[in-house]
């Protein structure tokens, strides 16, 4: 048997989303007197999806990729530093947003995120705090004062 | 009536705080076009949040003015680097970076300009005039015709996926799953919710939107630690000076350039989800093969930065048309402004024009006000476009990921809103780096809803499933769904010389030629006709012709 490659891998885990979601649309409440129920659409979608999905898989198994070398982990974090870096941080920024408030949040996210992808000397260190202060700042107060709208406020930051 | 709606429309749209709002749209799509890896979809997401307290006018006056000064913007860092700044400045760099080479930035920037501008002015004029016919057209669909409209909507997008047709479908399906979370609309059942409540009001589609296109989009860009670290733009290019008289003599002596382009990027409009990536470079193709001197394409001649520049700009009127007449997006950029349109509960159908007219006309003003606007902010500003490019990437990107979270926030008040923003991001980021392309799915999104509907009222009308496929319109959409479904093997089958290859286009014109001859009005049955006995001499022709060997 040839080898699972990343496609092949794809739509396995398509096909198994599609069978948990499947599954799910016989929970979806029954709605009497209604030509069609709530579930035949999605049904309908999942249906479609999985045909798609068996194509790919065939697909992917009939044209296998071209060898590559053996999955380095250490590669792998290299080549995708940065996304990684803005995801976690983002994610961080997410988790402190009810402690910090967006304004405060948001400056520690832009600081922190650049000077890990752009570097720690000294001169970047105060330019990423002054970009931080001002582009945070001044769009915190262009949503909080011009557009009136009332952004999350922390518990130890308002 | 007509007139005192454009009237009325002309005075919203020449309000001075509308005016002020609009140039600043017109600027940051004129930044945001010039930054390679900043897309107008990008550009236009950002400044939807902005609109939100604006009435729906100045909203969409505001996305006009981003969308069409990032279709310009697009080529400044195509001539002057040779990176097109937006995928709609692709072939811009064929012609328009060599010309700059050879000592004539000025020349090759006030070229691309004024094509833009006239580009934008003839698409303009069309969707004036054809927007309203395509309406009335609309108003024959039943909802077994619209049904059939998105599944074609859907089977196009995938299709221009290149070589990744199936990826294309698929993502087409999931973003339909995607538009089924949450509470029906139609019966009001919870869907797939597993539990959380957060989801019981399924995913608001601009975080889904932001998520997919520009949220992902940056990562992309950042990937690269290098070039994430660099200014975008290096060296200098202060020295450059428009030399308008020049760009507009050449744009008149290359007028039948000018207008083919325009009428290839106005169709390519027209289609649901093409967009004027496509156009461009089907538009340069398109004067090189008429050119008289095809060799000298690439090496810096007028013909190819006007067929380019005039050919995306004419596309953003077509979808503009697509989306006023039917409510179906004509590419990723109106897909975001029926996205805006329905957070001011306006939902754009065949009744629009008529039921909103001085929005609508107060669109299709602003369109052209946007058109002048880009003309005189690039004439007056390009300095300071370009100093914005010399910026790094890194800095403004992850600046532009707090501005997401704020936007995303600002929709319904709801930190769900951001994570569902980052969990879109990283599906984004994971589809487009296995292949998986992103427009069919925010398609997929924007018109599963439409989709369930039209199926909910067509099932509820009648229960004879025959109506989906023998209603004239109805299977003229299955024919266009078909055929564009296999487009992408017919184009392998012809380039191996395959002999059903050959017949291709003749059954196509047969089996469109068919609803079309079935369809009311005389009009209509006579190019149905033609479209026969069109398909017929196409076989005949065929028939005659060798078949060509692959290997030869």
């Amino acid at each position: 048997m040839k080898r699972l490659h990343r496609d092949s891998v794809i739509a396995v885990l398509l096909l198994l989303l599609c069978g948990i979601f499947f599954w799910q649309t016989f929970y979806i409440r029954e709605v009497p007197f209604s030509e069609m129920g709530s579930e035949v659409w999605p049904r309908f979608v999942l249906i479609l999806l999985f045909v798609l999905s068996i194509i790919y898989l065939l697909q992917s198994l009939a044209n296998p990729p071209p060898e590559s070398g053996p999955f380095s982990l250490a590669a792998w974090l290299r080549a995708y530093r940065n996304p990684i870096i803005c995801f976690v941080m983002f994610a961080v920024f997410l988790f402190t947003l009810p402690y910090l408030g967006m304004l405060a949040a948001g400056i520690l996210f832009v600081f922190v995120t650049q000077t890990l992808i752009g570097g720690a000397s000294p001169r970047r260190l105060a330019m990423h705090a002054v970009i931080s202060v001002v582009s945070v700042g001044g769009m915190w107060a262009i949503f909080t004062f011009a557009l009136g709208v009332v952004l999350p406020r922390g518990e130890f930051f308002g | 009536m007509i007139l005192s709606n454009l009237a009325s429309a002309f005075i919203e749209v020449f309000a001075l705080n509308n005016l002020l709002l609009m140039a600043l749209g017109v600027a940051a799509g004129l930044i945001a076009g010039s930054i390679p890896g900043f897309t107008i979809t990008m550009a236009v997401v950002l400044a939807l949040p902005f609109t939100f307290g604006m009435n729906p006018i100045e909203g969409l006056s505001t996305m006009l003015g981003v969308y069409v000064g990032g279709l310009t913007g697009g080529m400044f860092a195509s001539i002057l680097i040779g990176i097109p700044g937006t995928p709609s400045a692709i072939s811009t760099t064929f012609d328009g970076f060599p010309m700059a080479r050879n000592g004539r930035p000025g020349l090759a920037l006030g070229l691309g300009l004024w094509a833009s501008f006239f580009g934008g002015m003839i698409s303009a004029v069309i969707l004036v005039f054809l927007a309203p016919t395509l309406a009335a057209i609309g108003l024959e669909f039943g909802p077994w015709d619209y049904f059939m409209l998105v599944c074609f909507a859907l089977t196009i997008a995938a299709s221009l996926s290149e070589g990744a047709m199936i990826k294309g479908l698929i993502a087409g399906a999931v973003g339909l799953l995607i538009a089924s979370v949450g509470e029906d609309h139609i019966n009001g059942a919870a869907r797939f919710t597993f539990g959380f409540g957060s989801l019981g009001a399924g995913f608001a589609f601009l975080p889904v939107l932001i998520g997919l296109f520009a949220f992902s989009q940056l990562l992309s860009d950042l990937s690269d630690s290098d070039s994430a670290r660099k200014p975008m733009i290096s060296g200098r290019h202060k020295a450059v000076k428009l030399e308008h008289r020049e760009a507009i003599r050449l744009n008149f002596m290359h007028w039948v350039v000018g207008l083919r382009s325009s009428l290839i990027g106005l169709f390519i409009g027209l289609l649901p989800a093409a967009g004027s990536s496509i156009s461009n470079i089907l538009a340069y193709d398109q004067s090189k093969k008429a050119s008289r001197h095809p060799e000298k394409f690439g090496q810096g001649i007028p013909e190819g930065v006007i067929a380019s520049e005039t050919s995306n700009n004419a596309t953003a009127g077509g979808a503009l048309i697509m989306m006023m007449a039917l409510g179906i997006p004509g590419d990723a950029v109106t897909a975001v402004m029926l996205g805006a349109l329905t957070i001011h509960n306006i939902a754009p159908s065949p009744t629009f024009i008529s039921t909103q007219a001085v929005l609508a006309y107060g669109i299709m003003v602003a369109y052209f006000l946007a058109n002048f606007m880009t003309l005189a902010m690039t004439s007056g500003a390009l300095r300071v476009f370009l100093l914005v490019t010399r910026v790094p990437l890194y800095i403004l990107g992850v600046i532009i990921l707090v501005y997401c979270a704020i936007g995303v926030f600002t929709l319904n008040n709801t930190t769900f809103d951001i994570w569902t923003l980052l969990g879109f991001g990283v599906l984004g980021f994971i589809m487009v780096k296995n292949g998986f392309p992103l427009t069919p799915m925010v398609l997929g999104v924007v018109l599963g809803p439409l989709a369930e509907l039209n199926l909910s009222r067509a099932l509820s009308t009648s229960d004879d499933i025959s109506l989906f496929f023998v209603r004239p319109w109805a299977m003229f959409f299955i024919v266009l769904a078909l055929f564009s479904a296999f487009f992408p093997l017919f184009q392998r089958a012809s380039r191996l010389g395959h002999g059903w290859a050959k017949y291709y286009g003749a059954a196509f014109f047969a089996c469109a030629g068919i609803p079309m001859f079935l369809m009311e009005g005389w009009v209509r049955s006579v190019l149905g006709a033609a479209l026969l006995l069109l398909a017929l001499l196409i076989a005949i022709k065929r028939m005659r012709s060798p078949v060509k060997d692959a290997t030869s």
